[in-house]
């Protein structure tokens, strides 16, 4: 039952990725989330290599975005100018991020970076979407309206220079926002092996003023393209994308998706906000213990010189 | 399977010896990893020639070390910074065995004196670098010993005293695991004969730890074009990404 995964160099059990690959493709189905903040520490949690997890995660998100893409491509809910500006920032932040990375496994730090980042990121997102949740049913269960999200005044975003007009999304903004957005999520993307949709789509929302309905597909087509890019830069910079690991985890994240996609239709938003939020911090808190805890051996080996 | 390893021992009696009074052999050449590649044992065995058996029984032990390729490891002691471990220090340790296991007869230290094991480079404690980043050995020496404490956990470093098994007065066993994280490279079976403390004969045997079929052709591939190993990856997540959007419509 086992597998030998020729670029982590180590033997697992294949029906385990099949599982991990499934329960991240059920969640990402059910939650609306790429997954990649959940699978990139459950396969370091299962023995693989920091810099092979994120790298071969980003394949895994190409192939779970691939089909909500094409689903709304097909309902034109896809913005292509705000996606390519978006592009742009996130080829220039992959490369920049693959690059940061080998400068941190040169180092010896990829492990805390990757976990430390994770902690930030994830202890910081589960937190403001628990708060969220948390009020909405609490003004549900009283029988009042939920609160609707402050409105937002960024004065500094419409004062910005290099406008252009986003017909797709009815907007005439400046390129500069989503630009360093797509910068952000992209050095996320290399270092941390997520798609970023999980802040890119509040991003967009929030300080882009996207209309909700073109939010999630152009996303999803960055993602797609900036996690593609992400793979190949990997293979290239870093040779730590594992083929068959990637093969595995595909195959169980597009079944597990289509079984989540389809409970996500019989259940309430809020309920599914509270369990992506609970999911997050728990993440988050299993990462921050194995930085706190006193590990078995003070000393750490690798085999090669740095 | 054990019979034929025996009847070749045999054969190999029969032909010239190659050390004094020992020869010995393995139950394979190569080992293949493949996909399904779960770690093997391999066998080794001998048998010790021109000897009375009376004299033979005595005093005589087998020691049979198996040596990986030699890797270049890097140590790095772990700090508490902030209430969170950073790596810190590191030294750089060249020429360490990736893979080593000794099975014995008996105990280690019941078979020679400290002294004498230190000459003749045996045992997992007397594995020493040839090259350190430093000149200070003492300094160096908490990093080796985090290497052979980190292997020995991996069970890539192993000590098997009492494994080798006499089957008669003069033939002798031991089954050897290799786990399935070897590196590939040459691997060496070396066998000594030990009286009284000190060696009387001994045999080398070359075997060799190989990617074989896919998992070599990924490998290289991913090495020598990493530009295409890259694309296609992508192109293998992009497919089924969209395979699963046309079964999932019809689907629904």
């Amino acid at each position: 039952m086992d597998i030998y995964l020729p670029i982590a160099e180590m033997s697992v059990a294949w029906p385990l990725l099949l599982a991990v690959g499934a329960l991240v493709g059920f969640l990402s189905g059910l939650l609306g989330v790429g997954g990649g903040f959940l699978l990139t520490p459950l396969l370091i949690f299962s023995g693989i290599p920091a810099e092979v997890a994120v790298a071969t995660t980003a394949s895994h998100l190409t192939a779970s975005s691939m089909a909500g893409a094409i689903s709304q491509w097909r309902r034109r809910a896809v913005d292509f100018k705000m996606a390519a500006i978006m592009l742009a920032g996130g080829f220039l932040g992959t490369g920049g991020g693959v690059y940061l990375l080998r400068l941190l496994r040169s180092a010896g730090q990829t492990d805390l970076a990757v976990s430390g980042g994770y902690v930030v990121l994830l202890g910081s997102v589960g937190a403001l979407m628990l708060n969220e949740s948390v009020r909405t049913l609490y003004a549900a269960q009283l029988g009042l309206s939920p609160p609707r999200p402050r409105k937002h005044h960024h004065s500094w975003i419409h004062g910005l220079p290099l406008k252009a007009r986003f017909h797709q999304s009815k907007l005439y903004t400046s390129v500069i926002p989503p630009f360093v957005l797509g910068l952000i999520v992209g050095i996320l993307s290399a270092l941390l092996g997520v798609g970023g949709g999980f802040i890119v789509v509040p991003a967009m929302i929030y300080f882009l003023r996207v209309p909700t309905n073109v939010v999630i597909g152009t996303s999803l087509l960055q993602i797609v393209v900036v996690t593609a890019a992400t793979t190949v830069l990997q293979a290239v910079g870093n040779y730590t994308v594992d083929i068959v690991l990637a093969a595995f985890l595909i195959i169980g994240g597009v079944i597990g998706a289509q079984f989540g996609v389809r409970l996500s239709a019989r259940m309430r938003g809020e309920h599914l906000r509270l369990i992506l939020s609970l999911v997050v911090l728990a993440v988050a808190a299993r990462l921050l213990w194995g930085l706190i805890v006193t590990p078995d051996d003070l000393f750490s080996v690798t085999v090669g010189t740095p | 399977m054990t019979r034929r390893l025996f009847l070749s021992a045999l054969l190999l009696l029969a032909s010239p010896a190659a050390a004094d009074d020992l020869v010995s052999g393995i139950s394979q050449d190569q080992i293949a990893i493949t996909s399904n590649y779960a770690g093997t044992d391999i066998v080794v065995f001998g048998a010790i020639e021109n000897a009375a058996p009376a004299a033979a029984v005595s005093g005589r032990d087998i020691v049979v070390v198996v040596r990986g390729p030699d890797e270049d490891f890097t140590v790095r002691k772990r700090v508490r910074v902030g209430g969170i471990w950073v790596n810190s220090t590191r030294m750089v340790l060249r020429g360490m065995p990736s893979y080593y296991y000794i099975a014995t007869t008996r105990p280690l230290n019941e078979i020679a004196s400290p002294s004498a094991l230190r000459n003749y480079d045996l045992g997992i404690d007397n594995l020493q670098p040839a090259e350190e980043s430093t000149n200070n050995p003492r300094k160096a020496e908490p990093y080796r010993l985090a290497i052979i404490r980190e292997r020995t956990r991996d069970h890539l470093y192993a000590s098997l005293p009492g494994s080798v098994e006499f089957l008669s007065p003069t033939l002798f066993r031991v089954r050897i695991p290799v786990p399935a994280t070897v590196p590939p490279g040459q691997y060496r079976v070396e066998v000594s004969l030990f009286r009284d403390g000190t060696i009387m004969g001994a045999q080398s045997t070359p075997f060799f730890v190989d990617q074989v079929g896919l998992e070599r052709r990924l490998f290289e591939a991913a090495h020598a074009k990493p530009f295409a190993y890259g694309i296609a990856t992508v192109v293998l997540g992009v497919f089924l990404g969209w395979l699963s959007s046309v079964l999932f419509r019809r689907a629904t």
